[in-house]
């Protein structure tokens, strides 16, 4: 497909939804909390009578077209209890507001989200997968620790890379290319320990949304997801507290007003403190001889949101992130120093003009790092990598008569890059040298969309995004994105999209964990953008009453200029990097069947995936090409995915939960041949694997059962629970990796046999975590 | 570098998870067609021998499959000299040889050698090798801390001209023991420089270390890194499997010439 298509495509669909809807009149308004006044973003206001609905944006408004005549005009939002009106159209720019009340019982938090059902229905938006931090609270998690992003890899089409790891792949899409955004700042390494955990404190968040497909044109930057994080607010009753006493971590989080119904401020802060265990395990044994200490290692996360609303037009608000990873070994001759993080801090203006325009301004900092430092007698060596980006980036929403809601903006980001910065030195200046490349470069966009209400049945998100990235050469990119939703029945939709994704910066990282030492690494004259296109189609049914949706959707995405690496490329200290680097295509396509409940005691999903994803590295050196130049599959495609989640309210202290997944093994290379290898002297004689076909192989599948209880306490003041997690309740052995091991004769020393080996990670694992809010 | 930094991690964390987490399996190989393999390391004032072996399938039974029709001829200079198939042992050093020849070679920096391998299955392997210059070892120091452990700096200067690559061996008392260091490095860095390669506190008093400083071309680094990388993936959850970058052309192997010098010190 060529550009001139598109810009048919575009013209095309502009002429056919421009003209407006004569009989539609507009009703707006706000959609706030009625304690705070806090605007509510992404609210449900739907008119059940005409089967339709829209969401508030990010200043909490709303906009609908309906038919003169009277209606039942309903607000409803996650933790709230739902409010209703009759309103009477009969002209335009009529305004209805709402006020919601918080919710009193996690039941009713639920319950409440049941009303999203008809909203998923009718929204036009698909391939959306949304979770609040108190629906993941309620689940099960490893060593208890309540993970966002890995509770987002229960819904269909999204994977995790690995048992425990918290990396998401979507679609066919590696973890790179998943745009996350925590307050719409990016956060480019969302991970702490190799993957295990994410850096999403779920007290400082509130919610995650997940964007699989049919891309809205704000978004731009990565090919294959948005992982959009939404920090908490402070609250504006009064200060307290939140906290929890876990297995490997702790966390604290205070919040409350700075100024009356004008300041609020959140602070919140993890830590994990194996550390302090393995450190009294050393001390204990220092003096046994054949003791090998265990190094130090730790992470903490430090959130903080700050809010101020300058007056019923104004507001600015303040929302930062601070996290480290720290791996250090000491003894007396030796220092050795491991450290790495994401640092942020975005600073937003909302301001609105009049009932119909609304802007976001946002300028924020956003940096991620890592540094080696080792040490021995006077001799140093340092490894430092570094990317920091300084973002400019406006939003406007204008709300048009006639069912039209165009959004419109532009953002500018200075990226800094220092790829794999090296210094070796010596005291007495004997020794130095250094490696290492720093480069600058300027990514913008600009795009607009209108989300357009046709009619009580038909509604389209069009749009059109035009990208750019300078680093010694300039590249432009424009970025269709266009979805429309069509109503059969009351109870029936069919939803289609299509999305251009365009990425400029790219994470250079040959293995197949999140490491911290992956480097990002800007497109340049031979580096060329990423390029993705998706479509999706689907369809959604409501049934039961309303208390079941069924959605069904098949997708297809290519991907060009996928960048892979030559056979023992050397990523670490490199100043040539791009030497190393061999460009390819992929293909994705399945489909994801989902079935959700959300009313009543017992409630949960299941979610089933079926799918391919493949990659393509020819070279024009045939011995450097992947796989000989063919089609092969990437580790994480999996053919079969399935995930059952429940959760029942026993009492209104007990709370189960339960989550089964099974998925296809990953696929793998192993070796189908060897040969002796004797080297020079005969002293390093060794046996040498022959690797054949790129992930020919399979690991068995993987299912297990997590199991969660979460009970109430009653303290004497504020609140209280105990949440116990049994992960892998059935002790279930999944393949973390297989190897082929060589069994010798003890007395010889002679092989004797070759045998297959394979390993697992997490047997049983129960935990259990104390939650407190005071 | 990585993968040593992430073992650092992943041994807490199994620790962490106990133990039985790891069990045999089978796993169904297609067929492998098998290739010749070939281990030639041409060496001044050395004679001429080599190693023919073949590829197996990976769990056939584990002993040494020799191709006793292969026929070898090494070229230089329009002269083919035959090596005839006299497998014999090493006892000392615990290596084998299949096939080699009286003659000694008498290359100089410069000269260039060819190498011809065919069997009765109509297999065919050739390659190249092109003799290297020594790059003398100019210093080897050592300095004992508090602990009377000692590090030890090896010191040579790179040739700024031309691309390098060397291989640095280290055996404590016998050569004939397994090394105690043994890297590949290239000056990619450190061109022109006087380059020192130093190690951490591990020598004790009166120990006697064999330095040893391999100029070596850039077909057996990337023959010798290639083989450290597939099997550092036999094994690395993290690991990429890697193609073996051998140095002959229609089989496996390495066909190389050795040019060092070796330099004995006693830790006083």
């Amino acid at each position: 497909m060529r550009y001139p298509f598109y810009f048919l495509l575009f013209i095309l669909v502009l002429a056919l939804t421009l003209p407006a809807v004569a009989q539609n009149y507009t009703l707006s308004g706000m959609v706030r909390a009625a304690a705070t006044g806090e605007a509510l973003i992404g609210a449900t206001v739907a008119v059940p009578g005409l089967k339709t609905g829209t969401t508030t944006n990010e200043n909490g408004f709303y906009t609908l077209s309906l038919p003169q005549g009277s209606h039942v005009v309903q607000a409803s939002y996650i933790g709230y209890d739902a409010s209703s009106n009759t309103v009477t159209v009969s002209e335009n720019n009529l305004t209805l507001n709402f006020s919601l009340s918080p919710a009193t019982t996690e039941l009713q938090v639920v319950e409440i989200e049941a009303m999203t059902l008809r909203q998923k229905l009718n929204d036009t938006r698909m391939s959306v997968e949304t979770l609040t931090s108190k629906e993941a609270k309620l689940l099960p998690a490893l060593f208890g620790e309540v993970d966002l992003i890995k509770t987002l890899q229960l819904k269909p089409g999204v994977q995790s890379g690995g048992e425990g790891s918290s990396g998401l792949y979507v679609r066919g899409g590696g973890p790179d290319q998943n745009l996350v955004l925590l307050d719409d700042a990016l956060i480019y390494n969302p991970s702490h320990l190799f993957g295990f955990f994410s850096v999403f404190n779920s007290d400082a968040v509130k919610s995650v949304e997940l964007y699989k497909g049919g891309f809205p044109s704000q978004f731009g930057g990565r090919l294959s997801s948005v992982v959009d994080v939404e920090m908490t607010e402070g609250n504006n009753e009064r200060i307290q507290a939140t906290g929890g006493l876990g297995l490997i971590s702790s966390r604290l989080t205070l919040d409350g007003p700075i100024v009356k119904d004008k300041a609020t401020f959140l602070i919140s802060g993890r830590r994990t403190y194996v550390d302090v265990f393995t450190r009294q395990l050393n001390r204990l044994n220092e003096d046994k001889k054949d003791y090998n200490p265990i190094p130090d290692y730790y992470f903490y996360d430090l959130n903080g949101k700050f809010s101020y609303k300058l007056g019923e037009k104004d507001e600015l608000s303040l929302s930062s992130y601070w996290g480290r990873d720290f791996f250090t070994f000491r003894d007396d001759d030796f220092r050795f120093g491991f450290d790495w993080g994401n640092s942020m801090a975005n600073l937003n203006w909302r301001h609105k003009y009049n009932d119909r325009l609304y802007s976001n301004t946002s300028a924020g900092i956003t940096s991620y790092k890592y540094t080696i430092n080792n040490e021995i007698d006077i001799f140093s060596f340092k490894l430092t990598s570094d990317i920091e980006d300084y973002t400019l980036k406006t939003d406007f929403d204008l709300f048009l008569s006639g069912g039209h809601s165009l959004k419109f903006g532009a953002s500018a980001t200075r990226h800094n890059f220092t790829v794999g910065r090296l210094n070796f030195d010596s005291e007495d200046n004997s020794q130095s040298f250094g490696a290492g490349s720093k480069y600058n470069a300027t990514e913008f966009g600009a795009y607009i969309s209108d989300d357009y209400q046709v009619n009580a049945q038909l509604s389209l998100n069009y749009g059109l995004r035009f990208s750019g990235f300078n680093n010694g050469k300039t590249y432009f990119a424009l970025e269709p994105r266009i979805a429309a939703k069509y109503n059969l029945t009351e109870n029936t939709s069919l939803k289609g999209s299509f999305a251009n994704m365009m990425q400029y910066v790219h994470l250079i990282a040959n293995s197949g964990a999140s490491l911290p030492t992956d480097i990002w690494y800007p497109s340049s004259a031979s580096v060329k953008p990423q390029r993705s296109q998706q479509v999706a189609a689907g369809i959604s049914h409501l049934f039961g009453n309303g208390q079941f949706l069924v959605t069904n959707e098949v997708y297809y995405k290519w991907m060009e200029r996928q960048i892979d690496f030559r056979d023992g490329a050397n990523l670490f200290v490199n100043d040539d990097l791009e030497a190393e680097f061999l460009f390819g295509k992929g293909k994705s396509y399945g489909t994801e069947a989902y079935i959700e409940k959300i009313k009543g005691k017992t409630t949960g999903w299941v979610g089933y995936t079926l799918s391919w994803t493949y990659r393509k590295f020819n070279s024009e050196n045939p011995e450097e090409a992947i796989n000989d130049g063919k089609w092969f599959p990437t580790r994480y495609d999996r053919r079969h995915d399935i995930s059952v989640v429940l959760l029942h309210q026993l009492s209104k202290r007990i709370n189960l939960t339960g989550a089964f997944t099974y998925g296809t093994g990953n696929a793998y290379s192993l070796p189908v041949a060897r040969f002796a290898f004797q080297d020079v002297q005969g002293q390093r004689s060794s046996v040498v694997p022959v690797y054949s076909e790129r992930n020919g192989f399979r690991l068995e599948p993987n299912h297990r059962l997590d199991l969660g209880l979460v009970l109430k306490l009653k303290p004497k003041r504020g609140a209280a629970d105990l949440t116990f997690s049994v992960y892998n309740a059935y002790n279930r052995r999944n393949p973390y990796f297989v190897y082929f091991d060589q069994l010798e004769d003890e007395a010889t020393g002679q092989i004797t046999k070759f045998q297959g080996k394979q390993v697992s990670l997490f047997p049983t694992i129960p935990s259990v975590t104390y939650n407190f809010k005071f | 570098m990585n993968r040593k930094l992430l073992s650092y991690f992943i041994v807490p964390l199994l620790l962490l998870t106990a133990c039985d987490l790891e069990k045999d399996i089978e796993v169904a190989l297609p067929a492998h067609t098998s290739q010749l393999v070939v281990e030639c390391y041409l060496q001044p004032g050395k004679t001429y021998k080599l190693t023919v072996t073949e590829s197996v399938s990976y769990f056939d039974a584990p002993q040494s499959p020799f191709v006793t029709d292969a026929e070898v001829y090494i070229t230089h200079n329009g002269r083919r000299i035959k090596l005839n198939y006299q497998p014999h042992t090493y006892q000392s050093a615990g290596k084998y040889y299949t096939h080699t020849s009286t003659e000694v070679m008498r290359g100089k920096p410069g000269d260039i050698y060819g190498l011809e391998v065919t069997d009765g299955k109509g297999r065919k392997v050739t390659g190249f090798t092109k003799v290297l210059p020594v790059v003398p070892i100019e210093e080897v120091e050592w300095k004992f801390n508090e602990k009377e452990k000692a590090y030890l700096l090896t010191t040579y200067q790179d040739d700024p001209n031309v691309a390098n690559y060397y291989r640095f061996v280290t055996h404590i008392d016998s050569v004939g023991t397994k090394p105690d260091r043994d890297f590949t490095t290239s000056d990619n860095l450190t061109n022109g420089k006087r380059t020192s390669i130093g190690s951490a506190y591990d020598y004790a008093r009166n120990d006697t270390i064999i330095v040893s400083l391999y100029h070596i071309e850039k077909q057996y680094y990337d023959f010798l890194n290639s083989v450290d990388d597939a099997q550092d993936a036999n094994g690395n959850p993290f690991g990429q499997p890697s193609r073996i970058k051998s140095s002959v052309q229609g089989g496996f192997g390495i066909f190389t010439n050795l040019a060092y010098q070796r330099k004995t010190v006693v830790l006083h």
